[in-house]
């Protein structure tokens, strides 16, 4: 027993201040002495009776509102970049940043880009989105062209009287 | 107050008939005969009819 709780003393000397302080507000039960697994709520922190998830959203017992994460996602990532370096992920709580839940998204998704797969389309631009048409426009007022021109050599700009809007 | 005076020449535009939205802004006398000559539309790259677009609003 000693002896694990001295590997998890020097493990938190050789940790960050950063991570430190993390984990010393929201310990995860499995670095707590064993007494506390028998009765978790007495060994809860302020901080995890809080919030016992800092990295999820969280709806007010009360009010009913939600309140975002104690840790944006920003931070949320960092914290897990800097526990990854130095081997303790596990010890996190759960968060859509933490490697796995990563690797679990490249798996479904791949390389995907949305918007390009079956029955998907992007919305594009206002520009992009009527080119089809207005080329169409174009091409047909173009093949009309020599019509109109012979059409308005015959009766004469002094008569002519089809003038657009 | 006597409304001001209309000038006596209007500033016109010639429409492209190619239906590119390109024109060319010409003056011509108020009392004349609408515009309508053949130009180069550069966005087509030919010579089309060009029309005098009819005046809105006022």
């Amino acid at each position: 027993m000693a002896t694990a709780s001295n590997s998890f003393i020097s493990l938190a000397q050789s940790l960050p201040p950063r991570l430190k302080t993390f984990l010393a507000r929201y310990p995860p039960l499995s670095i707590l002495p064993p007494g506390a697994a028998l009765a978790p709520s007495k060994a809860l922190t302020f901080y995890q009776r809080e919030t016992p998830n800092p990295f999820l959203p969280r709806k007010h017992p009360v009010t009913g509102k939600w309140h975002d994460p104690k840790y944006s996602l920003r931070r949320q990532a960092e914290l897990v970049k800097l526990a990854r370096e130095h081997g303790v992920e596990e010890l996190l709580p759960y968060t859509e940043k933490g490697t796995e839940t990563k690797l679990a998204k490249r798996v479904e998704f791949g390389l995907r880009v949305k918007g390009t797969g079956q029955g998907e389309r992007v919305k594009g631009h206002k520009h992009e989105r009527t080119l089809v048409g207005k080329m169409e426009k174009r091409r047909k007022a173009m093949i009309e062209m020599p019509e109109l021109i012979r059409e308005w050599k015959k009766v004469g700009k002094r008569s002519w009287s089809k003038f657009p809007r | 107050m006597a409304k001001k005076a209309k000038s006596r020449v209007i500033i016109v535009r010639l429409l492209s008939m190619a239906q590119t939205g390109y024109f060319y802004t010409f003056t011509r006398p108020r009392v004349g005969i609408p515009m309508s000559m053949i130009k180069y539309d550069p966005i087509v790259r030919r010579r089309v009819l060009f029309l005098e677009q009819k005046r809105k609003g006022k």
